[in-house]
């Protein structure tokens, strides 16, 4: 009877793992969970969420574009973007991972519902706030982040949906 | 009690043995083997379990009584010249595993030992005692076997790709049954009760399959005809588990699911003919998850003469179901401050549902001209219809595949089987999504078609105790009438019988061309548009396997594998950004390299009433494009079941574990998502009482909660009971 006892011991076993585990329950957390690497913090929204809003995403550039194209091109993350969780109203902790590394500049970036191409970007994409360091007067705003092996937290931001900054704010359309 | 005869001993020099063989509870055993292993002389007993042997050699002489279900038994007897001695037998019965036939692995009928791939079979009894409603709920447990969200994967071959494009052929009674526009497969397309065993043939079949048998091939066997009147009712019902926290809970009441399927059958000698109708509701286990299921098949044979047989069938199912969202995380439903929740839907893919119609027919002729030859010649029908409703736009597909093939078994000699045949598809699409246009707000309609001709022969040729096996098919293709793509698949192996067991190797190529759904495909998915990439190549692969089975002890069978593909162009879907934004498409991008262990052992342990199997895959999956691990593939795959059967009871349970996958695709959006590994513990029991039976069956009897593929919560408790009466 040794087979035997051995199977249902096996097959115990086997309900013993099963029992073990699962997917739980997990609560919006409230600062940078452990083992993530990236940035997290609180955004304050601001004024009425425009009807025409695809997302709000946050961004970080290594360094502060010099031009249009980085700015399209030198954020990370990389495309796809994961918007922040609608509705945009009150304040919500966010997480964005990241690599290791020094960002210069962090910011918040307001999406039009539509297709986006460099052309119509200036349209459809609109600068929506930035992290800035205590003190900071500049009008971009200059806040270093550096994210070192765990989640750097406290990058904070206020998102008001009725004074946001289009690229041409920035980078000036070349004249004609 | 003495044989007649006697008094002719002395004219015949030798001496007689004679007696009886009988089980412990006395009864005599018809068609015992009683031999003299020295003079090669056999005699079989009679009903009554007597037996005779004569022109025994005279002397001491051992004489052995063996039958397939009995412990072998032994005596020695003095035997003198004209004289009679006697042996009785009294023998035990032992369970014994027995080596079925398949039909599968070379396109002809075998015994299971000696197909040079491994084969999985699901018997008849396994499907009885699991109360499903569909194949793929019959066969996800098998070994080797794994289903992500309803797409098989044979030793991990298809990964997951959101149905489009299977590398696993699905093959209906032989006749191939994947989707002409997207190439994968209709689980239900079949009714279960139609269905007498399933066979899973792993690793590269394109040598004699072509195109889809990448990573291996699916056979559905569908019962035959029986002589006489017969009818089957079948009547399901069940309860699906509560979500097992309140912070998930999202409807008022507990869903159920339940179904009924009638069979009517007659046959005689020379004609038969089958009819089933069914249909079942599903409430399902998570938001947006109602589905709705018709279906009927029928089959009708005619047989001329015994060497000729004519076989038409059909089936048609037709579907309306909720098409589940992707499971909601924060912010995109009432999230009840969660971080995610997985039994409800993210609000945009609200309202979502399918409706999907599918039918085929089948007509075969099968003749047997003789010892040395049996032909098949075959044509199929295979129509697949799906809307898509959609809050935007509804997507549409009406695809056929028409197929035609003949082939010959040939044995030119006694130690040769050839077998050879052609075969041709045409597939078809019309549609407003697999379209090719690259404008993701375009609506237009258009066909595209795919048409594949391909030759294959292969011959075993038996050298002693060994089989030797060669073979190659040449597929061409071409897309809308363009230029023709030919693919070689060949394939050699061996199979070697030794006192130990059976080692088998073979080496094969597989080959998968593109769906027409993955070329021309202009959708969007998860928010993105889903480019088309009328490019596409064929993805290919080598697979290498040895393996070994063994049935040392009578009441155990052991199959071990090492299995090794290499594969090249494998169809991925990528991100693409172009002008700043991030499009899906098909490419054939990644080489992969999938290796690994297969082992089953399924064992009688001291009574035909327990039947226990332990099946551990372990595999090692490479995507070398990128060196890493290969998506949708977990590690490990272990499967334990146990079955006790009592005169007209049983219960049984199984197990199944699979890690937890490592990488997934399009990660850059689903990366941070949880993920983890399953571990699921299903148990049955039934209770026949004449022509009537009872199947019970909870699977993941323990509500483990688990997701395989990105934000799509796996099955939860499900509660089953099958009523079936049998006339």
């Amino acid at each position: 009877m040794h087979t035997l006892h051995g199977g249902a011991a096996g097959l115990a076993c086997a309900a013993a793992l099963a029992c073990n585990g699962g997917l739980e329950p997990a609560p919006v957390p409230t600062s940078c969970p452990k083992d993530f690497v990236g940035i997290c913090g609180t955004v304050t929204f601001q004024g009425p969420t425009p009807d025409s809003t695809d997302g709000v995403f946050i961004v970080a550039y290594p360094t502060f574009p010099r031009s249009r194209s980085e700015l399209l091109n030198n954020f990370l993350p990389r495309p796809p973007l994961q918007s922040l969780p609608r509705p945009f109203v009150g304040s919500q902790f966010y997480t964005v991972p990241l690599p290791n590394g020094r960002y210069e500049w962090v910011l918040a970036v307001w999406q039009k519902d539509g297709l986006l191409t460099p052309t119509n970007a200036d349209t459809l994409l609109r600068e929506a706030g930035f992290y800035r360091d205590a003190g900071d007067t500049t009008s971009h705003g200059s806040g270093i982040v550096r994210v070192s092996g765990t989640g750097t937290d406290a990058i904070d931001f206020r998102i008001d949906f009725g004074n946001m900054h289009s690229i041409s704010d920035y980078f000036p359309s070349s004249p004609r | 009690m003495l044989s007649p005869g006697l008094g002719t001993l002395a004219a015949q020099g030798g001496g007689v043995v004679y007696g009886t063989v009988t089980d412990t509870a006395g009864r005599g055993i018809e068609g015992v083997a009683v031999g003299i292993a020295q003079a090669r002389l056999t005699a079989l007993a009679d009903s009554g379990g007597r037996y005779r042997i004569s022109e025994v050699p005279t002397g001491r002489t051992e004489v052995r009584a063996r039958r397939i279900g009995y412990l072998p038994g032994r005596a020695v007897v003095e035997v003198a010249a004209g004289d009679s001695a006697r042996a009785d037998f009294v023998l035990r019965s032992q369970p014994a595993i027995m080596q079925p036939t398949v039909v599968t692995a070379a396109k002809r009928s075998q015994l299971l030992d000696q197909s040079i791939t491994s084969v999985a079979v699901v018997t008849d009894s396994q499907l009885a005692r699991r109360a499903v409603s569909t194949v793929d709920e019959a066969v996800d447990k098998a070994p080797g076997v794994q289903f992500l969200n309803g797409q098989v994967n044979i030793r991990g071959s298809s990964g997951y790709v959101q149905g489009l494009g299977s590398r696993v052929l699905l093959l209906v009674d032989g006749i191939p049954a994947n989707q002409g526009d997207r190439g994968g497969i209709n689980w239900d397309i079949v009714p279960l009760e139609d269905v007498e065993r399933v066979e899973i043939v792993k690793g590269a079949g394109s040598s004699l399959y072509g195109s889809a048998a990448f990573g291996g091939v699916v056979n559905v066997i569908t019962r035959e005809v029986a002589a006489g009147f017969h009818a089957r009712v079948r009547a399901t019902g069940g309860l699906y588990a509560n979500p097992p926290h309140d912070v998930w809970a999202f409807r008022g009441r507990t869903g159920g699911h339940g179904g009924l399927d009638v069979t009517g059958s007659y046959g005689s000698e020379t004609l038969r003919g089958s009819l089933t109708a069914g249909g079942r509701h599903s409430d399902g286990y998570r938001e947006q998850d109602r589905r709705d299921h018709w279906e009927t098949a029928g089959k009708a044979e005619w047989r001329p003469t015994q060497a000729t047989r004519v076989a038409a069938s059909g089936a048609w199912a037709s579907d309306q179901y909720d098409v589940p969202a992707l499971w909601c995380i924060r912010g995109q439903c009432d999230d009840r401050g969660q971080t995610y929740q997985p039994f409800m839907g993210d609000r945009s893919g609200r309202g979502m549902f399918t409706r999907s119609d599918k039918g085929y027919l089948a007509a075969t002729v099968n003749r047997t001209s003789g010892v040395r030859l049996a032909w098949q010649a075959r044509s199929s029908w295979l129509r697949t219809h799906f809307t898509d409703f959609q809050p935007d736009r509804d997507d549409f597909g009406v695809a056929n595949r028409l197929g035609a093939e003949f082939r010959a078994v040939v044995q030119p000699a006694a130690d040769r089987i050839v077998t050879a045949g052609v075969e041709g598809v045409r597939s078809d699409v019309r549609t407003n999504i697999f379209t090719g246009d690259t404008n993701p707000a375009s609506n237009v309609v258009r066909t595209h078609a795919q048409g594949e001709v391909g030759a294959f022969a292969e011959s075993e040729q038996r050298v002693g105790k060994l089989r030797l096996t060669t073979g190659a098919r040449i597929d061409y293709m071409a897309v809308d009438g363009g230029a023709l793509d030919a693919v070689v698949s060949p394939r050699v192996g061996a199979v070697l019988e030794t006192t130990a067991g059976v080692w088998r190797a073979s080496a094969g190529r597989g080959f998968r061309a593109p769906s027409l759904a993955e070329r021309f495909v202009n959708t969007r998915v998860f928010g993105f548009h889903v480019i088309p990439n009328p490019a596409l190549s064929p993805e290919t692969a080598w697979s290498f396997e040895l393996g070994h089975a063994t049935s040392a002890l009578p009441w155990a069978r052991l199959d071990a594998a090492l299995f090794w593909t290499e594969a090249r162009d494998l169809i991925e879907p990528v991100f693409v950004v172009r002008d700043t934004t991030a499009q899906i498409q098909l490419q054939n991008v990644a080489r992969a390299r999938l290796r690994g262990l297969d082992f089953s052992l399924i064992a009688s342990p001291f009574t035909t009433r327990l039947s226990t199997t332990l099946a551990y895959t372990l595999l090692d999956g490479r995507d070398l494009s990128r060196d890493e691990v290969l998506a949708f593939r977990p590690r490990h795959l272990l499967t334990l079941s146990a079955d006790y059967g009592w005169k007209s009871l049983g219960v049984g349970g199984e197990f199944r574990h699979a890690s937890r996958i490592e990488r997934i695709e399009l990660d850059e959006f689903f990366g941070s998502d949880p993920r983890i590994g399953s571990n699921v513990f299903d148990l049955h029991a039934r209770l026949d009482h004449g022509p009537v039976s009872l199947r019970i069956l909870v699977t993941n009897a323990l509500n483990y909660i688990y997701n395989q593929v990105p934000r799509t919560l796996a099955p939860v408790r499900t509660l089953s009971a099958v009523l079936t009466w049998t006339y």
